[in-house]
């Protein structure tokens, strides 16, 4: 099939692209290879930056008796606020779970696709909805409306609508994501659809929720304005579900724009225990999704 | 239809369409499948094979947008009366697909996974694995490790299991829908094999568009065409004498 050609081509001839154009993109792909990093240097240098500050401003101060300070008497303690946010979270993540998780494996499952567009749409919504709007959805409908008082209860269950659709969004995604031929292989056996959600879906999905459930709780922690708007403050934990409460992220808030001393380095302090709790919670999440990918391997062939 | 024993068909189809919005996917098809027996489905791409053994155990419900008429009879019952529910359907007909389709847990709790849906108790699943396994042709291979992941066997060897799986629950019926066309040639003709030992003791019904495999491992072919039923008959018969000229040209290759 070979041309008629008076001088027999080589290899090289036949196989090297020299033309001015791919000449450009090999240039812009070498290019292209040192750029980015370098993007990515001076994208985490703020995060890096804040860290420091944060960690430079704090830590001189910080120390176990401080974090360990439940004294409502001392305005220089973070005890209580530490005790408070964690029970928030508590009630926050179980309430969230639970609605994220029945309304993701509803929508994945068992709504038509109609109504499971809904689901999506109004979660996204949800998403790009500022805290604060959410806060003073949180007074209204549950402060005044329910009359459950500025309270703990309307605190927590506030930031849970916050983390709700992040946890929705994941539930939902890990159930779709499961190929179609495992849901008809399980059908297939004769499992009904809940025993296939539960027994073959679930172990699959689990280490993705379990994924999006820490990055809600890393959003959440890190929220103010829902807890601001619907419990107020308090210089104690929480005795009954519907006394105020406090949460770390108000501590910051309230003692921020003071001027140095003892309350700023409080703000500060704070604003250290929330990062590190975050970065904490993200490091979790890279383990967890790196084994998940291991189990899972064959399964998506 | 030609019946092969005096005994009546464990399934049987009568008059059935399956329409797709604008396309019958199947066309006033009816047959019957009599105990014993290995019926292959052949035809070219597109002719509705698939969505035909996909409707004798409910599967095809999962499709949207597929409407069914007409009966499918299983042991005189029909399946899709109001009153049968899919999920028992699909307990007494099994079904094995084109693409191995393990679950990422042990070889075992996938071979138990029919049994634990109904509640069996431990030592009963136990037996029954190890009987479905046997009859699959995988126990000699896994006896040592069935608490190995089963993501880890080779694609026959997962393929093997999913029959096991499917077997596991004692079906009449088992539908296999071309389970060897992801397999290499070796692991094609294990499961083959298998399929030769299993059809003494179960209705099976094989989707394959390789005449050559209907030839090896059936006893009865089915020649679809555009959803129609053109031909059906004992194997040699059908590939060898074609009474229709479709038949004819298909099984020489002349279309696919």
């Amino acid at each position: 099939m070979a041309l008629p050609s008076s001088t027999p081509e080589t290899g090289q001839d036949l196989l090297f692209d020299r033309s001015g154009r791919t000449q450009w993109r090999l240039g812009f792909d070498r290019a292209a290879g040192w750029l980015l990093p370098l993007l990515f240097l001076v994208a985490i240098i703020p995060i890096l930056d804040l860290v420091y500050y944060v960690g430079a401003q704090a830590l001189p101060t910080l120390s176990l008796a401080v974090i360990t300070n439940t004294n409502p008497r001392d305005p220089y303690a973070l005890g209580v606020p530490i005790e408070s946010t964690v029970e928030v979270m508590l009630w926050a993540t179980a309430v969230a779970v639970a609605l994220g998780l029945f309304g993701g494996v509803a929508t994945a499952e068992f709504l038509g696709e109609r109504a499971a567009g809904w689901m999506r749409m109004s979660a996204n919504l949800l998403v790009g909805t500022p805290s604060v709007v959410l806060g003073y959805f949180g007074y209204f409908a549950l402060v005044l409306g329910l009359g459950w008082g500025l309270s703990f209860v309307a605190g927590a269950t506030t930031l849970a609508f916050f983390m709700t659709p992040y946890i929705f969004r994941v539930t939902d995604l890990a159930y779709s994501s499961i190929p179609r031929p495992i849901r008809e292989a399980a059908l297939g056996a004769g499992a009904r659809p809940y025993q296939y959600v539960v027994k073959v879906a679930a172990p699959i999905a689990f280490p993705q929720i379990l994924n999006g459930v820490f990055l809600a709780v890393a959003i959440g922690v890190g929220e103010t304005a829902p807890i601001v708007l619907t419990s107020t403050h308090s210089v104690i934990v929480p005795p009954t579900l519907f006394s105020p409460v406090t949460f770390l992220t108000a501590a910051i808030w309230l003692n921020f724009s003071q001027p140095p001393g003892p309350a700023l380095a409080l703000a500060f302090q704070a604003a250290f225990l929330v990062l590190i709790v975050v970065v904490a919670l993200n490091i979790v999440v890279r383990i967890i999704s790196a084994r998940y990918q291991k189990r899972l391997e064959g399964l998506y062939q | 239809m030609n019946a092969m024993t005096s005994e009546g068909p464990v399934l049987s189809i009568r008059h059935l369409t399956i329409q797709a919005k604008n396309k019958k996917i199947i066309d006033d098809l009816s047959l019957d499948f009599p105990p014993s027996s290995l019926t292959a489905v052949v035809g070219p791409s597109g002719c509705g094979k698939t969505t035909l053994v996909r409707s004798l155990n409910r599967m095809v419900e999962l499709t949207p947008g597929l409407r069914v008429r007409g009966e499918v009879d299983y042991l005189g019952q029909n399946i899709y009366a109001p009153q049968v529910n899919p999920v028992m359907v699909r307990r007494r007909i099994g079904m094995v697909f084109q693409r191995p389709t393990v679950f990422p847990t042990t070889i075992f709790e996938n071979a138990a996974f029919g049994l634990r849906l109904v509640h069996e108790d431990l030592e009963v699943i136990e037996k029954s694995v190890q009987d479905a396994l046997e009859r699959s042709g995988l126990w000699a291979e896994v006896k040592d490790d069935l608490d190995r992941p089963a993501l880890s066997l080779s694609g026959g060897q997962q393929q093997r299991l999913c029959i096991a799986r499917a077997l596991a629950i004692q079906p009449r019926v088992l539908l296999l829908d071309e389970p060897t066309s992801a397999l290499d040639p070796a692991a094609t003709q294990r499961v083959e094999a298998t399929m030769q030992r299993l059809k003494e003791d179960y209705v099976l019904i094989l989707v394959t568009h390789n005449v050559g495999q209907a030839a090896r491992v059936s006893d009865r072919v089915a020649f679809l065409h555009s959803g129609r039923l053109i031909e059906v008959g004992p194997t040699a018969d059908v590939l060898e004498r074609p009474r229709e000229p479709l038949t004819q040209q298909f099984i020489t290759g002349r279309f696919q």
